[in-house]
């Protein structure tokens, strides 16, 4: 009997700290999008398969792997995203957990953002304000670079060559042992970008585009508990801006980002933590004539402190908590130099009072030199229905800042505006079972005072907190695996129906498609992989009136690759826009004809 | 019966022969756009295309004429139409061209573009030469002209150099006046062109912000000038030029009174400020102090036409904007219609 009690306990400790430690593990991986402390809301991960067979920008890769759906000044162009039915600005945009949506706009360029030399990329749906901050209502997405010390000395070099005189480089190096990383990605595009306009004697002749972005990441094992890590990245990006169907353009739009970020992590027994400190920097130039000097542009900085920690009460209960101070200041033609002050914190409760339920309460507050940072909750759960079916539930409440442009821009800049608030709440259900996943997600979301430019005075436009929007829709996905013999096939499909209604017009918001869908096909065999996706978006209106509309479109891209030398080498050939449609993504801006790709990996 | 069908016959071909004698009559209808007056609006800002809309005489409107009969865009941003002989002149800012078509019909009959029209702003025609106000490229303020078109040949066949930001054009006889508004900037002067020279013969002060030209019966001319706005850093009243025998006189508004859109019928001048509208009578010698009950708002344009008030609404910018017409006997709303999106002016045959 006393053995068998000391055995239960020993059994109990054993069971508890494996579960510590496989909890750990997850978080240490995770940061703030852990599945753990995100319980109740839908996390997709991008890994390394799809992030880097071929180098695209970031917005490319999310609208055809995820199903998001993105506004583009056509290709190549300034690229926002709405997802829910929310605005550019509404959704958060992390570089390994840390905030880079511009401080100007407040939004994210997606075309300014390469997809390639990252580990996962992190898209978290639903409402995120609690663990992200400001702006994260419709969504948050991160960007992430893995540091694992195991021994690997790897290079990685990719060339492509596509239509419209397009040419592509990446070469990689990652070189790691037990105690140390080191990984260099330097990539460079460029592109005349000068397709035909079809069905119109119209080219894009003002399209040409190039950029480079150069990654550093480096990790340091000091012992068992404690590391060091550095992240830097530097990025350019110069555009001219394609003309319309109406009007001709010879502008340019240049945009430099820079970012350093130091983390050092220190794990315990029962806690981890993370303090890390980050500089960005960020300036745009734009050059209404682009032989001409003269340019009007903008310029931010921001230093984050963050200091995020953990601790495990026990497996089934933990304390998760952040304070986050960002300075930042900001510059420009329209800006007189401004600057403003946030302090943040949050803490979050973990618990799984039964196996089969996991659930989060959180709150967050903050305090800003400049205008009042509202109290916002949160609660999310999941529960094992079954081994095949789960739910997940959330509630939260989250807001959005006014950005330097909103408060200081010159003429109008409103210095009194308030923060935006939403609340937003979401139920899904899933189902696994072997090779089968469906999942379908409902959501609400209820936004209030959202700030609008508009005619306020005959000679110049104003921010207001006006506009209140209530939003819902539907969200499926759906994946499907099925081998035969060496023979595997894999198709995935994802649709979303999104309602945005501006309350007070009681009508869609513009460029919000009520229908989105992808659906893509995957076959291996051997070597040799073909990829076949159709990407589907909905007829989207261009008047808040909901009268006038752009087309909906279906698009067809078809990828192959064949592998040689043991998978060292891969050669691939793409064809985007297969059926030669003519669509748009904005209303008289269209976008590319069918064009080509040919890629080259090599690794060794 | 015969004799009467007989004579039915005879009457019916009489009658027959009378309606084909009467065929080149001019009651019958030039085109659908024949009476009526047109609506220019500028469009999206960004991508997109402006539009005509066309009221005709039983206030009946019809959206998107260009297009209906040319199955064409106009292009981006319609800053302004001008109605001259049976032409109408459409001057379309961001697409750099103006669209000549049949006034009557709507029929396009040609293109005014290439790289002598640079960021046109407004059409005048004296006899067959059309005369276009640019503002050229938006980093340059020396480069702004009036372009000199052979109305013949739609090409242009010289540039008067002008200075910066010119605008709304006026003729007088063998004159015309040119407000230099600023462009993208601030100016503050007129420009007097002679005709027949096509050289500038002299130009006047006014105040700062020239935004709006008429001409009353009694040969003055009068330009309203709005002052410089407050965001410019160096704000500036707003002014109302009296032009007389080329003597510039100038009645002053309040610190940061910035009036616009002047126009004038039946020796009433009519503008509007601060949300309100105002008239002044053409031989006053004061501004006058109170508005014009009944027309509240900040209009986008606003054309005085026989007795009424043509205001146009622009709304949102981002849909369909509303063109309000009062009657000035009792400053009445008679009616209010929708237009394309942004208003800019209201033209009448």
């Amino acid at each position: 009997m006393k053995y068998t009690i000391v055995f239960f306990f020993i059994g109990a400790i054993t069971f508890a700290q494996t579960d510590t430690i496989h909890l750990l593990d997850e978080v240490k991986l995770y940061g703030n999008f852990s599945p753990q402390i995100n319980s109740g809301y839908q996390i997709q991960i991008l890994g390394d398969s799809v992030l880097n067979t071929r180098q695209q920008s970031l917005g490319n890769l999310l609208q055809n792997q995820a199903n998001l759906y993105f506004k583009q000044n056509g290709n190549g162009m300034v690229s926002s995203i709405s997802l829910r039915g929310s605005g550019a600005s509404h959704t958060g945009v992390y570089w390994n957990g840390i905030a880079i949506n511009s401080s100007l706009n407040g939004q994210t360029d997606f075309n300014t953002f390469s997809a390639n030399g990252y580990n996962q990329i992190e898209i978290r749906k639903g409402g995120g304000g609690i663990l992200f901050g400001s702006g994260a209502v419709g969504g948050a997405i991160n960007l992430r670079d893995q540091i694992i010390f195991k021994d690997k000395f790897q290079t990685q070099i990719n060339f492509g060559l596509a239509s419209y005189h397009t040419q592509k480089g990446l070469v990689s190096s990652q070189y790691s042992n037990q105690k140390m990383f080191a990984k260099i990605v330097l990539e460079g595009n460029q592109s005349d970008n000068d397709y035909p306009y079809l069905n119109t004697s119209l080219y894009n002749d003002n399209g040409a585009f190039k950029n480079y972005h150069i990654k550093g990441v480096f990790g340091y094992k000091m012992n068992e508990n404690n590391q060091f890590q550095l992240f830097a990245t530097l990025s350019d990006t110069d555009r001219n801006l394609s003309r319309t169907l109406t009007a001709p353009n010879n502008s340019k739009l240049t945009n430099a980002q820079n970012r350093v970020l130091i983390n050092w992590k220190n794990f315990g027994q029962a806690y981890n933590s993370s303090l890390k400190i980050a500089y960005l920097n960020e300036e745009y130039n734009f050059y209404f004539d682009k032989e001409s000097s003269d340019a009007s542009f903008g310029r931010s900085t921001n230093f984050i402190l963050k200091y995020d920690f953990k601790y495990f009460i026990k497996s089934s209960l933990s304390l998760h908590s952040g304070i986050e101070n960002n300075y930042s200041t900001a510059k420009g033609t329209n800006i007189k130099e401004k600057e403003r002050n946030n302090i943040e914190a949050y803490a979050l409760i973990h618990h799984q009072p039964i196996e089969q339920l996991h659930y989060n309460l959180s709150l967050r507050k903050g305090f800003s030199s400049v205008y009042k940072i509202p109290l916002i909750y949160a609660a999310d759960i999941k529960y094992h229905l079954s081994s095949k079916f789960n739910i997940k539930a959330n509630f939260s409440t989250n807001y959005r800042l006014p950005t330097y442009n909103d408060l200081f821009w010159r003429p109008g800049g409103n210095p009194d505006l308030l923060a935006e608030k939403s609340r937003s709440g979401e139920l899904g259900i899933s189902y696994q079972h072997k090779k089968i996943e469906l999942k379908v997600t409902s959501y609400i979301t209820k936004s209030e005072n959202l700030i609008q430019w508009r005619p306020e005075t005959p000679s110049y436009w104003r921010p207001i907190n006006v506009q209140d929007v209530d939003s819902y829709g539907l969200e499926f996905e759906m994946r499907l695996q099925q081998n035969f013999g060496k023979h595997a096939f894999e198709i995935q499909s994802n649709y979303a129906y999104t309602v945005a209604t501006d309350k007070a017009l009681e009508k869609q918001l513009i460029y919000v498609p009520y229908h989105k869908a992808n659906a893509s096909l995957n076959y291996n065999y051997k070597n040799f992989v073909v990829n076949f996706t159709e990407l589907y978006n909905g007829e989207v209106f261009t008047t808040t009136s909901n009268t006038q509309t752009v087309n909906a479109y279906l698009l067809s891209n078809l990828e192959i690759y064949k592998s040689f030398l043991k998978q060292k080498l891969t050669i691939g050939v793409m064809v985007n826009n297969l059926w030669n449609t003519a669509y748009q993504s904005v209303a008289y801006r269209p976008m590319p004809n069918r064009n080509f790709e040919f890629n080259i990996n090599y690794k060794f | 019966m015969k004799p009467f069908k007989l004579l039915t016959l005879l009457f019916l071909t009489a009658v027959l022969t009378y309606s084909c004698s009467e065929d080149d009559s001019p009651t019958l209808p030039l085109g659908d756009y024949e009476k009526g007056y047109f609506i220019t609006n500028e469009g999206p800002f960004q991508n997109g295309t402006g539009t005509l809309t066309f009221v005709d005489e039983t206030g009946s409107v019809t959206q998107n004429i260009f297009k209906s009969v040319n199955n064409k865009d106009l292009g981006s941003i319609v800053q302004s139409m001008s109605v001259h002989n049976d032409f109408a002149y459409i001057v379309v800012n961001n697409s750099h061209k103006i669209e000549v078509a049949n006034r009557y019909t709507m029929k396009n009959i040609a293109t005014i573009e290439g790289d002598d029209i640079n960021n046109p702003r407004y059409f005048v025609a004296v006899g067959t030469t059309g005369y276009i106000s640019n503002w050229g490229k938006s980093d340059d303020a020396t480069d702004d002209y009036v372009a000199v078109v052979d109305l013949d040949t739609y090409t242009v066949t010289s540039k008067i150099p002008v200075g910066e930001g010119p605008e709304e054009i006026l003729v007088d006889g063998n004159k015309i006046y040119v407000n230099l508004q600023g462009g993208y900037g601030q100016n503050n002067k007129v420009e007097i062109i002679d005709v027949s020279s096509n050289t500038v013969v002299s130009t006047l002060e006014v105040g700062d912000v020239p935004n709006s030209i008429v001409k009353s019966s009694n040969n003055i001319i009068w330009v309203l000038c709005g002052g410089k706005p407050s965001f410019t850093g160096a704000e500036t009243k707003g002014q109302l030029a009296k032009i007389e025998n080329n003597e510039v006189s100038l009645f002053e508004f309040g610190a940061t009174d910035h009036p616009n859109h002047l126009t004038i019928d039946s020796g009433q001048l009519y503008y509007n400020l601060n949300g309100k509208v105002y008239s002044m009578s053409t031989t006053a010698t004061e501004l006058p102090t109170t508005e014009v009950a009944e027309l509240d708002g900040f209009y986008y344009s606003m054309k005085a036409n026989y007795g009424k008030l043509y205001m146009t609404d622009a709304g949102n910018f981002q849909s369909e904007g509303s063109l309000k017409i009062y009657d000035l006997n009792d400053n009445s709303l008679k009616t209010t219609i929708e237009t394309g999106i942004i208003p800019g002016s209201v033209v009448f045959q």
